[in-house]
């Protein structure tokens, strides 16, 4: 009896119809992203240009181009330290502040200034 | 010194207590706040354009919790869309069809009107109600959302600095750590006829001329031209619209449906010149007169008008935002050239809506808004580029998204197609509206849809359920089986599912 019932439901669900339509969850952000630069999907031409976006294929070449306080020169690691020169500031020129004539060092800092910083002006009201 | 330095803080407190001579004040934080040089703080996101696209990445930027600026120099948000698109356009066509159907559409639904008048500037009063309370609502949503909002005319000093030209007169500069570009689109001019916005116009023109013409010449069969053309021809004007192509609603449109909705227009009023070319143009007398010849040549007339509305597309506008300072260059047509996830040739600055690439739509520039701020603060965004619905607001509306007939034949991808006409459904045969007919196209083998193609009434509002279906893979057996209220014009689209997939029960 039973495996006839169980027969019955499995012919059933034979004729049932699966939706093409599917229940997709809940949307995660996938783990890995390529982020390099594809082109856009509505582009005319299905092309980046071919300089397009910052493409360094090394760190190297990324140093070619990288500006911190001006251009980043890469001569200390392609130099032997042979060549680099005498490591002493050249003349007229100091590692540090405190090497300077006096006048052009930092003032000693007060109690009074020490306490203001510390406390951001807190201290003074009140 | 450097003992002192060492002293514990709470003995150095009380000393400096018992010892400062220092006065008291109420706020001596003034004495003491270092002064910088910079103007404004650097921002996560600054914005240029307050469009659709601009103002929507906003709003999402505060609720990501980005420090967000947006830049527009309209003096209104919303852009062309909110203030002289598809919102002002879109109450000028229901105003008019409402008074179109009251003049000429009463009598056989048991309505007697005495003497129906048109008061145009009460109409356009109408729109610029509508346009300022939605201008105003996302100014209010600025607010909510933490977003600053400068009112001016923003261009690049450096890839990272933004000079703005106040609007109010002086000038600011504003830093971002990321930069959208949204400075959107603007009508082409037709070469030869100086745009006046009086007799020579632009949709912008159309949205408020201050009489109706006796003629008026539409150059350009898509969308807009159509959209205007019908406002005015419902309000008494002789409409003639010229188009090159060969068929009107823009290359997108499918073919059938474009041929029916040119019939309809017709019967409208709405006289058409297709396969035809504008060869020049001449505003100088009392009317204006255009010389035009067929698309291939040898069949040249003169046509004349009052006004001549310029309908034949829309450019990326970017002069004045001086790319070159930031080093970004435009494509031959004037679009800024980005990549997959919005970004220009400058990684941190991004690039979305009408200004680039796709179809120039409101609700593709929203949708870009949304997946650009995605890319900046989770490193991922979704647009489906191949689901963005069209909409035509003519009467029946024309609505479509996916594929078309034409464009499945030119790929040689096998179809099978299903349609229904309004004439058989029950709402529309109550509302004495049934022309047009739902049409829809999947593929023959697993039943996905491919397109869906609609012209009827609420044929706009009904795109949605398609687009739906299609952005999630649906066969037209799906939607068949899903149970639609009756009676509703929506049975239409059910029962040419039914139709693709097996029969429709009704026709």
């Amino acid at each position: 009896m039973f495996a006839t019932r169980a027969l019955r439901q499995a012919t059933a669900h034979a004729a049932e119809r699966t939706p093409l339509i599917r229940f997709i969850g809940k949307r995660e952000i996938p783990s890995h992203i390529d982020h390099t630069p594809q082109p856009h999907p509505a582009s005319p031409t299905g092309s980046l240009p071919a300089n397009f976006g910052n493409t360094h294929t090394s760190f190297s070449s990324y140093r070619d181009s990288a500006q911190q306080h001006g251009p980043l020169r890469k001569s200390i690691g392609s130099l032997p330290a042979s060549r680099l020169g005498p490591v002493e500031a050249p003349k007229g020129q100091y590692f540090d502040r405190n090497e300077l004539p006096a006048r052009f060092r930092r003032m000693p800092l007060s109690l009074a200034e020490i306490e203001a910083i510390e406390t951001g002006g807190a201290t003074l009201v009140g | 010194m450097l003992a002192s330095r060492l002293i514990p803080r709470t003995a150095v407190r009380s000393s400096f207590r018992s010892k400062t001579s220092l006065p008291t004040v109420v706020s001596p934080v003034s004495r003491w706040r270092r002064g910088y040089a910079s103007q404004s703080e650097e921002k996560d996101l600054v914005i240029i354009g307050g469009g659709v696209a601009g103002y929507v990445a906003a709003i999402k930027a505060g609720q990501e919790g980005l420090k967000v600026t947006c830049i527009e120099k309209r003096g209104a948000l919303g852009g062309t869309c909110l203030n002289v698109g598809c919102i002002p356009s879109k109450s000028l066509l229901n105003n008019s069809h409402l008074y179109h159907q009251i003049l000429h559409d009463t009598k056989g639904r048991g309505i007697e009107v005495g003497d129906v008048k048109l008061n145009l500037e009460g109409m356009m009063k109408a729109k610029e109600t509508s346009v300022s309370g939605l201008t105003k609502g996302i100014e209010f949503l600025f607010k909510k959302n933490g977003v600053e909002y400068i009112k001016g005319t923003g261009s690049f000093i450096n890839e990272h600095e933004i000079k703005v030209a106040l609007n109010e007169g002086g000038e600011t500069s504003v830093k971002g750590k990321n930069i959208i570009i949204a400075t959107g689109s603007e009508a082409t001019p037709f070469p030869g006829l100086e745009i006046d916005e009086k007799r020579v116009i632009t949709s912008t023109g159309a949205l408020s001329l201050e009489k109706v013409p006796e003629k008026l010449i539409v150059i350009g069969g898509g969308i807009i031209g159509l959209e205007m053309g019908s406002v005015w021809s419902r309000l008494g004007a002789k409409v003639t619209v010229v188009e090159f192509l060969n068929q009107i609603g823009g290359p997108g449109m499918d073919t059938e449906i474009s041929k029916q909705a040119q019939k309809l227009l017709k019967k409208q009023g709405v006289e058409f010149k297709l396969g035809t070319k504008v060869v020049s143009g001449d505003a100088s007398g009392e009317t204006i007169k255009l010389e035009v010849d067929s698309a291939k040549g040898g069949k040249p007339e003169t046509l004349d008008a009052d006004v001549v509305l310029v309908a034949i597309g829309r450019r990326p506008y970017t002069s004045g935002l001086g790319l070159e300072n930031a080093g970004l260059e435009v494509d031959e047509r004037g679009r800024v050239v980005i990549d997959s996830e919005y970004r220009t040739k400058a990684s941190h600055i991004r690039c979305i809506g009408d200004v680039t690439f796709g179809p120039m739509l409101a609700h593709k520039a929203e949708e870009e808004a949304v997946a650009a701020i995605e890319y900046i603060k989770k490193g991922y965004g979704h647009v489906n580029y191949g689901v963005i619905p069209s909409v035509m607001y003519t009467h029946p509306e024309v609505a479509w998204v996916g594929q078309n007939e034409q464009e499945l034949k030119a790929q040689n991808i096998p179809y099978k197609v299903g349609t229904f006409p309004f004439s058989a459904n029950s709402r529309a045969k109550t509302n004495l509206d049934t022309d047009g007919l739902v049409k829809m196209l999947a593929d023959p083998e697993t039943d996905r849809l491919l397109g869906c193609h609609i012209i009827g009434p609420n044929a706009g509002e009904m795109i949605a359920e398609a687009t739906l279906a299609l952005e999630y893979g649906a066969s037209t057996e799906d939607i068949a089986r899903t149970c639609h209220a009756h009676p509703t014009l929506a049975e239409a689209f059910k029962e040419a599912a039914m139709a693709t997939y097996s029969k429709a029960i009704h026709f």
